[in-house]
This record gives C-alpha cells, sequence and structure tokens, in this order.
C-alpha cells in the first residue's frame, strides 16, 4: 500500500491543546511523524525583556494552563538568583505545598483527560469533581482557580487563610482514597490494559539520548527528580521516594503518575505540619511588593526592593508536573531580565516523538500521545 | 577507565584528554561550573562530556543576543555529579554558526531549531534546519534586540507542507 501524511491537528481531539501531529502511514501503521508547533506562540520570553520582574507573573501562569504556579516559582527562583534576594522560611513551606497541590491538580487532570481518550468515560467525571477540591484550596489561599499570580520575587503574595490546614487535610483524606478507585476502574478494565501495556515504548537509553524527563524517564526506570537530585525551596526537609516503572511504556507512565500523586499528598501534609507548628502572618511583611519601582505609592516604602540591581545569572531548575523544566535569566543591572529562557519539558518530549510513535498504529496515538501528557501552552510559550 | 565521581576529577581530566577545548573557567551558585568554549571545539568538548564525564542530558541551549557578539549557552546535566554543567560558545554578530550538537545529544536539536528561528543562529550540520515556532519564510528572527515589540499584524503564512 502506499504511504501517505495525514494531519492529525491543531484542531484535533486527540491533541489537547493547538499543535499539530503529522503522522506518515502506510495502511495502519505509523512509519514517520512529525511534530509541529508554534500555534500557541506568544513570545513570552521576548516580552519577559521589557516587563519588570513581578510583572511576568500574568505570563507565567498562561505559559502552562495545568501548572500555573509551578511556573510562577520557576520564574522567580531563578529571578532571586541573579537579584540576589532571601526567601522567608515560612514562605518556601507554602511554595512547597502550593507545588504539590498544583502537581496532584494536573496528574488528575491528565487522569481525567487520558482515559477519557482511551474510551472510559466515568474516570474523567470521577476525576474532574476530585481535582475541582483542589482547585477549592487554590482560590482560597490565591483567589483563583487557574491563573493565580500568587508567587513574588522573594517570597508569595499572601499569608494562607484562616482554617486552611483543616480543610487541606480533609482533601487530602478524600482524595487519598479516591486513588484507589482510580486505580480499580483503570486496572481491573481489560480494555484499559490491553491499550496501554507495551504501546508508546522508550527505553532508558532513548530517553537520555532525546531529553525526555519526568514521569516518561521515571517510567523507563531511572530515577531522575530533580526535587531530590537539586533540590529546591525546602524539598530536602521532605520524606518522599520517587515512584520509577520498568516498562517504560504508557501504562508505566500511568503508574508513576498514581504513586507520583499520593507522595505529592504526603508533602503537602508534612507542609502542613510545618506551617501548624510555625504560625504567623509573618512573612507577607517580608515580601517585597514592588521590584524596582522607582517611587513607591507613600506609607509603602517597606515593600519595595528598589536598589542597584547586580548584574547576575540565575538558573532554576524545577520537578514540573511534566517533567524537567528549567529558567535561565540574564541580568544586566535592570528592573527587567536581559534575557530571559524558559525550557520546557513539554517541549521536548514532543519532540522525541518520533522514538516512541514509529512502529505502532494509527489507533495507538491518541494512547501514546496522552501518556506524554501535552500542554502546549508551555511548549511554545 | 572508571566514571568520574566528583567534578574536580572531571575537570583534571577534561584538560588532559581534550586539549585546548576551553578557555576560561569560571564558577557561578547553581552550577558546577562555567566553561568558556571556542566555537570550533564544542563538538568535540561535548562527545567526551558525555561518553566520560557523565553528562547523559543536555538540558537546554539558548542564545543571547549581546548586540557586538552573539553567545550560546548550553545546560548539560549529569545523574552522577547531580549538577548542570554550563558551556558558552561566543559568536560574531555577523553570520554567527557553530556546530550543532544533534548527533551528540538527539535533546539538543529542538533547541537548536528554535535558537535559529529566535535568534538567527545557523548550526552547522544540523539534521533538520527549519523554523520550529515562527512560519516558514518570516522575515525575522524575534528574540534579536534588533527586533522591537510591535503591534499584532498579519502575516503571509506559506503552508508548510506540499
Amino acid at each position: 500500500m502506499s504511504e501517505m501524511w495525514v494531519n492529525m491537528g491543531p484542531q484535533h481531539p486527540m491533541t489537547h491543546g493547538l499543535w499539530n501531529l503529522r503522522v506518515k502511514i502506510d495502511g495502519e501503521l505509523i512509519v514517520d511523524v512529525d511534530p509541529e508547533i508554534g500555534y500557541l506562540h506568544r513570545g513570552i520570553e521576548k516580552i519577559c525583556e521589557y516587563r519588570r520582574y513581578n510583572e511576568v507573573v500574568t505570563l507565567m501562569d498562561r505559559s502552562c494552563y495545568v501548572a500555573g504556579l509551578a511556573w510562577e516559582q520557576l520564574y522567580f527562583i531563578a529571578a532571586e538568583q541573579a537579584l540576589g534576594v532571601e526567601v522567608p522560611e515560612r514562605a518556601e513551606y507554602v511554595r512547597t505545598m502550593a507545588q504539590e497541590l498544583q502537581r496532584l491538580a494536573s496528574h488528575i487532570m491528565w487522569y481525567a483527560a487520558y482515559v477519557e481518550d482511551l474510551g472510559l468515560m466515568s474516570p474523567m467525571l470521577y476525576g474532574m469533581r476530585d481535582r475541582d477540591l483542589v482547585l477549592d484550596l487554590f482560590q482560597s489561599f490565591t483567589g483563583a482557580r487557574m491563573t493565580y499570580e500568587y508567587m513574588r520575587v522573594g517570597g508569595v503574595r499572601n499569608d494562607l487563610p484562616v482554617g486552611f490546614s483543616d480543610r487541606a487535610r480533609k482533601v487530602m483524606d478524600w482524595i487519598e482514597k479516591k486513588l484507589v478507585e482510580y486505580e480499580n476502574l483503570c486496572e481491573r478494565s481489560d480494555i484499559f490494559r490491553k491499550r496501554t501495556v507495551g504501546v508508546g515504548i522508550l527505553k532508558a537509553k532513548d530517553c537520555l539520548n532525546t531529553g525526555v524527563t519526568g514521569p516518561m524517564l521515571r517510567a523507563a526506570g531511572v530515577a531522575r527528580d530533580l526535587r531530590r537530585d537539586r533540590p529546591y525551596s525546602v524539598y530536602s526537609e521532605m520524606d518522599f521516594v520517587i515512584p520509577t516503572h520498568d516498562g517504560a511504556d504508557a501504562y508505566g507512565r500511568y503508574r508513576v503518575r498514581m504513586e507520583e500523586m499520593r507522595q505529592s499528598i504526603r508533602i503537602v501534609r508534612q507542609s502542613l505540619d510545618w506551617l501548624d507548628r510555625h504560625p504567623g502572618r509573618v512573612m507577607a511583611e517580608k515580601v517585597p511588593r514592588f521590584v524596582g519601582t522607582p517611587s513607591p505609592p507613600p506609607g509603602r516604602e517597606e515593600y519595595v526592593l528598589a536598589r542597584d540591581f547586580p548584574k547576575g545569572r540565575g538558573l532554576a531548575a524545577m520537578e514540573e508536573p511534566h517533567g524537567e523544566a528549567v529558567a535561565y535569566i540574564v541580568n544586566e543591572g535592570n528592573e527587567h531580565p536581559y534575557r530571559a529562557k524558559l525550557r520546557s519539558p513539554v517541549f521536548v518530549n514532543i519532540s522525541a516523538a518520533k522514538h516512541y510513535m514509529i512502529g505502532y498504529r494509527v489507533s495507538d496515538i491518541p494512547v501514546i500521545m496522552g501518556s506524554v501528557d501535552v500542554c502546549l501552552g508551555e511548549a511554545d510559550r | 577507565m572508571t566514571a568520574v565521581s566528583s567534578w574536580p576529577e572531571a575537570l583534571a581530566r577534561l584538560k588532559a584528554e581534550v586539549p585546548d577545548a576551553i578557555t576560561g573557567e569560571s564558577a557561578r551558585p547553581g552550577v558546577l561550573a562555567v566553561l568558556a568554549v571556542p566555537a570550533p571545539s564544542i563538538r568535540r568538548l561535548a562527545t567526551w562530556l558525555r561518553d566520560e564525564g557523565t553528562f547523559s542530558h543536555c538540558s537546554l541551549v539558548l542564545g543571547i543576543d549581546w548586540i557586538d557578539h552573539m553567545e550560546v549557552v548550553y545546560h548539560l546535566w549529569s545523574d552522577a555529579l547531580k549538577g548542570y554543567l554550563e558551556l558558552s560558545v561566543t559568536l560574531p554578530a555577523e553570520d554567527p554558526h557553530v556546530d550543532s550538537l544533534g548527533g551528540v545529544w538527539g535533546g539538543a536539536i529542538w533547541h537548536e531549531r528554535e535558537t535559529w528561528d529566535l535568534l538567527g543562529i545557523r548550526f552547522d550540520g544540523h539534521p533538520d534546519p527549519r523554523r520550529l515556532l515562527m512560519p516558514e519564510g518570516y522575515k525575522f528572527h524575534p528574540l534579536r534586540k534588533s527586533f522591537e515589540l510591535r503591534e499584532p499584524e498579519e502575516l503571509e503564512v506559506k503552508s508548510r507542507h506540499v
């Protein structure tokens, strides 16, 4: 049979975002793929060069719409390094807790969308229901459900509200119980197992060569996690394990994400324990509200971090829900960066598509791409 | 040969086994070291770092427009040393080009495509030298400092495929 190119995207239920997967097929067999991105390119790196540090927070939210807090913190860690700003300890614990809630929300969102791609409808409804509980928590301390604008250079915008700890613990207990139900829905389903086991294999050697990170890499048996290997924030104080799987397939990625959710719940509980033991709303006073504003509003002078910005560079690396995210900031002594660069894990994971798609069938495409967990907002930036 | 177990050991072996591959070394918090690399020796150095220096993961390639010259920065991750190594290559402002590392780490291919697309730095021997984020046929490299922010414009976008 003759080969032909098929465009899956930019509008296609499989894509979960705006991008185009060009697939060369021979009958049902995939012989070549060519992912095309850029449909969501908004020039965030260019705009960063024109905005003061704190003004970029809205863009970071929108660079990944399911993990906004991760990108906010990533950019500000790099900025804090470049500018030499200290973060209060309490703010670090709040950040860590927010990161893990974000990972939980992102993974549940992935679960809901992925299992629906495979034709199982009810897990999606359960997943969306439980993710909403996490979004409620976000709303209670950031004021928003998806675009939070919560992190600041040197800390976070505000402290946690009264009674937050109890509410968060209840939600964690609930989700921990429901994770068992999620797993039963999937693992007892022949359809789910038959469609995911042994599909989309990317072995550890290829993962390392192609730069693939995150759950895809850990599903191939490589226990690399920047939370442990290069601890940022207060992850060095946290007790958690790095789940791995040796399947290197779509099923392995599903297993890794399921275990990661349990570890996230553990870390959230540990952060809440620390925050309960160290009460006080001390953090907000120490966090500069305005970075580099030449004339602060009257009476707000103590909130301003306006001084000679040093020349410097900052490199921040974080384990985002999708993998290794890196921000690199070059500061030339201004209140905005000279060059800001964001490394998106999804960008790299998509770029390796040739390595995990060729040789499978057309009907496997949603299964494989879903297991990669794509979010095009951060790939295109 | 045993694998290196610390950065000073790696650096000593690097200087002995790949002579003249680096012209400067400096320190910065957050990275193992920053190495200044002359453009012609980047591929030789990268291959050594991958095979002998345990830097199995090419995390990031980016370009910086310094107006009078260009800079390409590479970030490599080592699972054994648990840290990032930063390589910096200085290129002339006129027709900047450097050897592609796409043959050393497959993960560098799209980063280099993006750097060509947004900054106009060519990567010699690149396996897939197309635009990535901007449309094919776009006149500018928008991350260059000579490109000012502007209002949205209508683009004549040619179809990428025939």
